[in-house]
């Protein structure tokens, strides 16, 4: 086996994490490039190859595989370079993606416009086409009105097509229909039908799903393309996966064809991080925290599973539009090391969600930025050495946050700057915590009872503020965890997720129906296993019903414990199943109630690596850095404490509160009371 | 910042005032995540109609997270109250239900939750309030919005004046057998009062932990300094505003129980900046009427309220602090005053009541430029109406969402397009086709928004919607009170009117038959209702809108070409692009 690569491009860092034949790790983290992200990961290469001390060609050529996160495609759209884009949907509903489905944030902020659909309704045409419910045709398919839209779209100008029929997903005839006429009348325009793409009911999310994965696939085919062909040219001759919302991987000309996947590439590894990484027990529930330069995103794996979730959303929630899409459940807040701190009018403090992002930064950057940033507050409390960031290889402006911070916060409120930075630090945590609860009451978890996981280049500055004031015992900073995302796309499978609407009720179990969807999802799997997944270690198919009680709105999704309903025993576990995790996640059940199931998932995973974590590789650096003077949070007073260097820790050692723990990637705040140590994994626990 | 810091006595800073804001907020978002997770019905999990604070033992209202603005801006204040008046002794494990319009509460369908927050030392501290719009509520009919109900009587729903239901933790159960002895589909009601009862617990739970966290008497200093906070943010808005006197007026079309000519809604306010002061005068409106459509207190207060901070920078926090620099002025027997028992209140939360916050806040439009807002369309159209029939043998009943829009232009956007109606704020969610023609009978044959409906304007009301549904193999009654047929939301600052609303009963053989504003109608299964809600009005001159926004609207199908040159006074090419030179002289002749 030769080297695996796996690479996290981020809003601010690109990070690279390298695992060698025998197994070792290496991470290496270089400036994102917005405007070519590829240069940013060939960069991180360059580093790595630098390190093992061999030009970038020869390095590369040893490479097997390599992963990719990438943010590539939420860019995209945010900048409006996504692909001209039309909508066909059925005759009398032209404004689903206008309505969408309602709600709104701030009931008093009329500031903020109501958001554009996300195909404008110019571009937008009414299909003369009815299917109903239980899936007979009323209004049959006008073939020659369809083929007069299609003169229309072309005339328009459109560069991709989305098709969103009503039930589709009960009778795709009628979608499946047009999308032939478009390959005869419009060949080789990219199109993307909704019953194949979110085979799912509630038609503003499957529209919207439709409508983001058409509009991403010329500019998304383009990036794979580009990413793939440069890194052939650098010397690597591997595979190139990329990481998926769903926290799998898929080949990055497959996922090219289906771009809507790539949503929430990025932080949808940090729960399979933590889970690989930091798992512990089963029956153990993790918190993951990956805190960047700018945003602060809040994942769980609950007893081992991660939780999914189809409503995440492109910008804020109900400002923007919801990608429908089964993803892993992140909840995102604008709070990172570049969150700005400013005080109000009436002498109120806010951190954020504004950010100083990677450019101009914080003030202690040097780049142009001149207010206060939670980084700044860092700095100046001691918590960065400002002389050692990124292991050296970035100087600090010490002075410059100092200032910064003074004249925007300590003297407004009449504070000293010491205080005024911990005050910014403070309130950051408490953000972070308000984020980290409104996830945790949603799927009914308790963080007393949980453990803490911190991820992400800023996670170390309150970890242990953050797990405090959740009320968690237990702290784990994984030994890769600055790169946490690109730790998890290291050791993550190769995976498909297919899907499939069934609707039928517990006391009118229609066996065969349910069978006979779940072959059809099988085979499906069995396909990407045979073709993609060829050669891999272990297959897995995971089975899970979205079901609800009848009289209910919204699902959950179940796992179940086998392939097919073979016997009354079956129909009962998943029974059983639905009553307790409904009791799981909203705190009551309804033993005696009917169960209406709408939906069939079998996630299909393949190993194509170890999947067992590796370790980064021993350093003989000195565990002890020079002492320095630190203000600790609740402290009235800077206090000289030990500085650690967590790579050099061994084994045993505890570390007693306070301390700080740095690396050249993070830097650790070990407050008052907090005991730490490494353990066999090389994970730094904190006892609180 | 530390425990230490937060229980010194010395004042809180900015930051220890943030650090606690966030937490009271959170307990209050928290106790709302918790009733939308576990309530039963369709209203409460999928229209999210409830709404969850925290209040101070003194009867002030503190924390509201993302509340509905015409559930709490004012009345909650008025139920702590009965609640310590009727029960002197209040115990830790004591909770109240509490629906009464003559108490506080918004309407009777509005069941609240009640739970004082008791120290270790038996002190009442806090009260934690959760109140949930109920899918029944035991009326003489199976609607909660009774229009034409003549008096409580004929309204029939029980009536909880903060009456106990729990001690020690502990239902009582005589209360809870009255409400199933009277509520229809008593399961679903059992399940909604437990998510609502469970919010409240959440809340009292984490207040007492945050008590014995800080310290109960630093909690008590927090909440002074917070309300003097907003207070002064308050007086620094007010003392920017003009001073001014407005009086407007806006009508609620004739229903059955009201004049021939309708109820025509008075609101005086005054901008008082040296005073830093806003007052609003309801006293110059009709004596209550003999239906549904009567304010309770709380929305009499509420409504002008929402026009109110609907109008100014919508950072400044909404509570006690704030509202001292706001004073309402009622009469007691006045639609939109203090309601004597019997008279209905049924509707409180809806029709008159949009009709208050849309007069203030279209008065404070008139005082400058940049302030106020236009009028938002009104309520109940049939596609938010309640449907109900038998199918199968099986009765079905449900409200809808099923396209209702009407947002206000404003001085910063055009109107919010589901703002569904100005109390709510847009804060409901609206219906998928596929998962009601899946749960009833139903087939939607169209949703769309109406061209040409928006009140024009510098920045424009949203569209009317048009929706047409029929019942599948059985026949439908459609249960609806829609406001705005004769009078449709007006605009503001020269704005134009948006559209009427709208309803008619499609027959088998196509033609449409009108059908009244206040009905319960029965739809055949070869027959379809056809709801058209009202567009919102336009703020400012629509000569003055960007052209550009014009154009875009015309793309977009929004609004024909001949309406933009005609109303907006806008050019286009032949491809759809400003002319500016043509539109330049357009607008100047319109100003001449």
């Amino acid at each position: 086996m030769g080297l695996r690569f796996a690479v996290d491009t981020g809003g601010t860092f690109t990070d690279l994490m390298v695992a060698s034949e025998d197994g070792r790790l290496a991470m290496f983290k270089a400036s994102t490039t917005p405007a070519d992200p590829v240069a940013g990961l060939i960069d991180s290469l360059a580093l790595a190859a630098a390190a093992a001390g061999e030009p970038l060609a020869s390095y590369l050529a040893r490479g097997d595989v390599l992963v990719h996160g990438t943010t590539h495609a939420i860019n995209a759209i945010v900048t409006g370079n996504t692909a001209r884009t039309a909508f066909l949907t059925t005759e009398g509903h032209p404004d689903t993606l206008v309505f969408r489905e309602g709600g709104r944030i701030e009931p008093f902020n009329f500031t903020v416009p109501y958001p554009e659909p996300y195909v404008p309704r110019a571009l937008t045409f009414e299909v003369p086409e009815r299917i109903m419910a239980d899936g007979r045709v009323r209004t049959p398919l006008d073939e020659a009105a369809v083929v007069a839209i299609l003169e229309r779209v072309r005339a328009a100008g459109a560069e991709a097509i989305a098709v969103c029929l009503l039930w589709s997903v009960v009778n795709p005839a009628h979608e499946t229909a047009v999308g032939a006429l478009i390959e005869r009348h419009l060949p080789g325009i990219p199109y993307t039908l909704s019953h194949r793409i979110n085979p799912s009911i509630r038609e503003y999310r499957r529209a919207s799903s439709t409508a983001i994965d058409a509009s991403l696939k010329p500019v998304m085919g383009a990036y794979m393309r580009g990413l793939e062909s440069r890194l052939r040219e650098a010397g690597f001759k591997g595979r190139v996966l990329v990481v998926t919302s769903q926290g799998g991987v898929m080949d990055a000309a497959s996922v090219a064809e289906a771009p809507v996947h790539l949503i929430n590439s990025g932080p949808s590894m940090a729960p399979v991080a933590a889970k690989a990484y930091a798992g512990g027990t089963a029956e153990e529930t993790l918190i993951v925290g990956d805190s960047g330069g700018t945003t602060f995103d809040v994942s769980l794996v609950r007893r081992g599973r991660i939780p999914r979730s189809r409503e995440i959303w492109l910008g804020q929630p109900f400002r923007s539009a919801m990608t429908g899409m089964p993803s892993v459940d992140v909840k995102s807040i604008g709070a990172g090391g570049g969150s700005i701190a400013w005080v109000d009018a009436g002498g109120l403090l806010h951190v954020g969600p504004i950010s100083a992002g990677a450019r101009p930064g914080p003030a202690c950057y040097g780049r142009g930025g001149t207010r206060p940033t939670l980084t700044d507050a860092a700095v100046t409390l001691g918590f960065i050495d400002a002389g050692f960031f990124l292991g050296g290889k970035m100087t600090l402006d010490e002075p410059a946050a100092v200032e910064a911070i003074r004249r925007d916060v300590a003297d407004p409120l009449g504070l000293s700057v010491d205080a005024a930075a911990e005050a910014i630090v403070a309130l950051a945590t408490e953000h972070m915590v308000q984020a980290i609860m409104d996830i945790t009451v949603n799927q009914g978890i308790d963080p007393a009872e949980a453990t803490f996981v911190a991820g992400g280049g800023a996670a170390g500055l309150n970890c242990v503020a953050i797990a405090r004031r959740l009320g968690c015992r237990r702290v784990v900073v994984t030994e890769a965890g600055a790169a946490l995302s690109a730790s998890g796309a290291l050791i993550s499978d190769l995976t498909a997720h297919h899907q499939a609407m069934f609707h039928t009720l517990s006391g009118r179990f229609d066996r065969d129906g349910v069978n006979r969807t779940l072959a059809d999802l099988e085979a499906a799997c069995d396909a990407f296993a045979a073709g993609p997944g060829a050669g891999a270690s272990a297959v897995e198919i995971h089975w899970s019903s979205e079901a609800r009680y009848a009289d209910q709105a919204w699902e959950i999704e179940v796992p179940l414990a086998r392939a097919r309903f073979e016997t009354e025993a079956d129909l009962a576990a998943l029974i059983d199943d639905f009553h307790r995790m409904h009791q799981d996640i909203f705190a009551v059940s309804d033993p005696g109630a009917e169960i209406e199931a709408v939906g069939w998932n079998a996630e299909v995973r393949c190993r194509i690596g170890t999947g067992q974590p590796g370790r980064l590789a021993a350093t003989d650096r000195p565990a002890r850095l020079p002492a320095r003077a630190v203000r600790f949070l609740g402290t009235e007073a800077r206090a000289e404490v030990e500085v650690w260097r967590l790579e050099s820790i061994r084994e045993g050692v505890v570390i007693a509160g306070p301390a700080i723990i740095e690396s050249d990637f993070t830097s650790i705040v070990l407050d008052p009371g907090a005991r730490a140590h490494r353990d066999g994994s090389g994970n730094l626990v904190i006892a609180l | 910042m530390t425990d230490a810091a937060l229980r010194s006595g010395a004042p809180l800073d900015g930051s220890k005032l943030a650090v606690l804001t966030a937490r009271f907020e959170g307990i209050a978002r928290k106790m709302a995540n918790t009733l939308h997770r576990t309530g039963r019905s369709g209203i409460l999990t999928i229209a999210r109609d409830f709404s969850c604070v925290v209040l101070t033992a003194q009867h002030e209202l503190l924390a509201t997270a993302e509340s509905l603005p015409n559930h709490v801006l004012r009345g909650p204040e008025i139920m702590t109250r009965a609640m310590t008046d009727n029960h002197p002794v209040l115990k830790r494990g004591d909770a109240f239900l509490h629906n009464s319009p003559y108490h506080g509460c918004t309407h009777p369908a509005d069941h609240s939750i009640l739970v004082p927050v008791i120290d270790d030392n038996g002190r009442h501290r806090f009260t934690v309030l959760a109140k949930a719009h109920q899918a029944d509520c035991g009326n003489s009919l199976p609607t909660t919005y009774m229009g034409a109900a003549t008096d409580v009587y004929a309204e029939g729903a029980l009536i909880f004046p903060a009456v106990k239901v729990q001690t020690d933790y502990q239902h009582v159960m005589d209360v809870i057998r009255m409400c199933r002895m009277r509520i229809r589909v008593p399961e679903q009601w059992w399940g909604d009062y437990l998510a609502t009862l469970g919010a409240a617990r959440v809340g009292e739970r984490e207040i007492m932990a945050l008590g014995r966290e800080i310290g109960w008497d630093r909690l008590d200093a927090y909440a002074r300094q917070w309300f003097d906070y907003s207070e002064s943010r308050m007086v620094d808005v007010i003392r920017a505003l003009p001073a001014g006197r407005v009086t407007r007026s806006s009508t609620h079309d004739a229903f059955p129980g009201t004049p021939a000519e309708g109820v025509t809604i008075t609101a005086t306010v005054e901008v008082k900046p040296e005073e830093a002061l806003i007052e609003v005068d309801m006293r110059d409106n009709p004596d209550c009427l003999p239906n549904g459509l009567n304010l309770s207190e709380a929305c009499a207060l509420s409504t002008p309220m929402i026009g109110i901070f609907n109008s100014i920078d919508h950072t400044v926090p909404k509570n006690e602090g704030s509202f001292r620099r706001i004073r309402i002025h009622l009469r007691d027997g006045c639609v939109v005053g203090r309601p004597r028992h019997p008279t209905s209140c049924s509707v409180a939360t809806t029709n008159i009541a949009d009709r208050v916050a849309n007069a203030v806040q279209a008065a404070i439009a008139d005082l400058a430029d940049g302030l106020g807002q236009a009028e938002t369309g009104a309520l109940i159209p049939p596609s938010c109406g309640v449907v109900s029939g038998v199918h199968d043998g099986k009765p079905f009943v449900n409200e809808v969402y099923l396209g209702c829009t009407g947002g206000a232009g404003t001085p910063w956007t055009d109107g919010w397009l589901t703002i569904l109606h100005v109390g709510n704020a847009g804060m409901c969610y609206q219906d998928s086709i596929e998962v009601d023609e899946l749960r009833h009978p139903l087939f939607v044959r169209t949703r769309r928004l109406i061209p040409d409906s928006e009140g024009a304007g510098r920045f424009r009301g949203a569209l009317g919607a048009y929706s047409e549904f029929s019942p599948v193999g059985c026949a439908m009654t459609v249960a609806y009170v829609s406001d705005g047929n004769l009078n449709a939301a007006t605009g503001a600052r020269g704005g134009h009117a948006g559209a009427p609303s709208a309803q008619y009963r499609r027959r088998a053989d196509g033609t449409l038959e009108p059908v009244p504003a206040c009905a319960e109608v029965v739809i055949g299964p070869d027959e379809a209702m056809v709801s058209i809600s009202g567009g919102g009005g336009g703020y400012g001159r629509p000569e003055e809108r960007e052209p550009e926004r014009v154009a875009h609207d015309v793309r977009e199908g929004w609004i024909a070409a001949g309406r933009a040159e005609a109303v907006y006074r806008v050019a286009l090419t032949a491809e759809g692009r400003v002319d500016p030179a043509a539109t330049a002289r357009l607008r100047a002749a319109t100003a001449a």
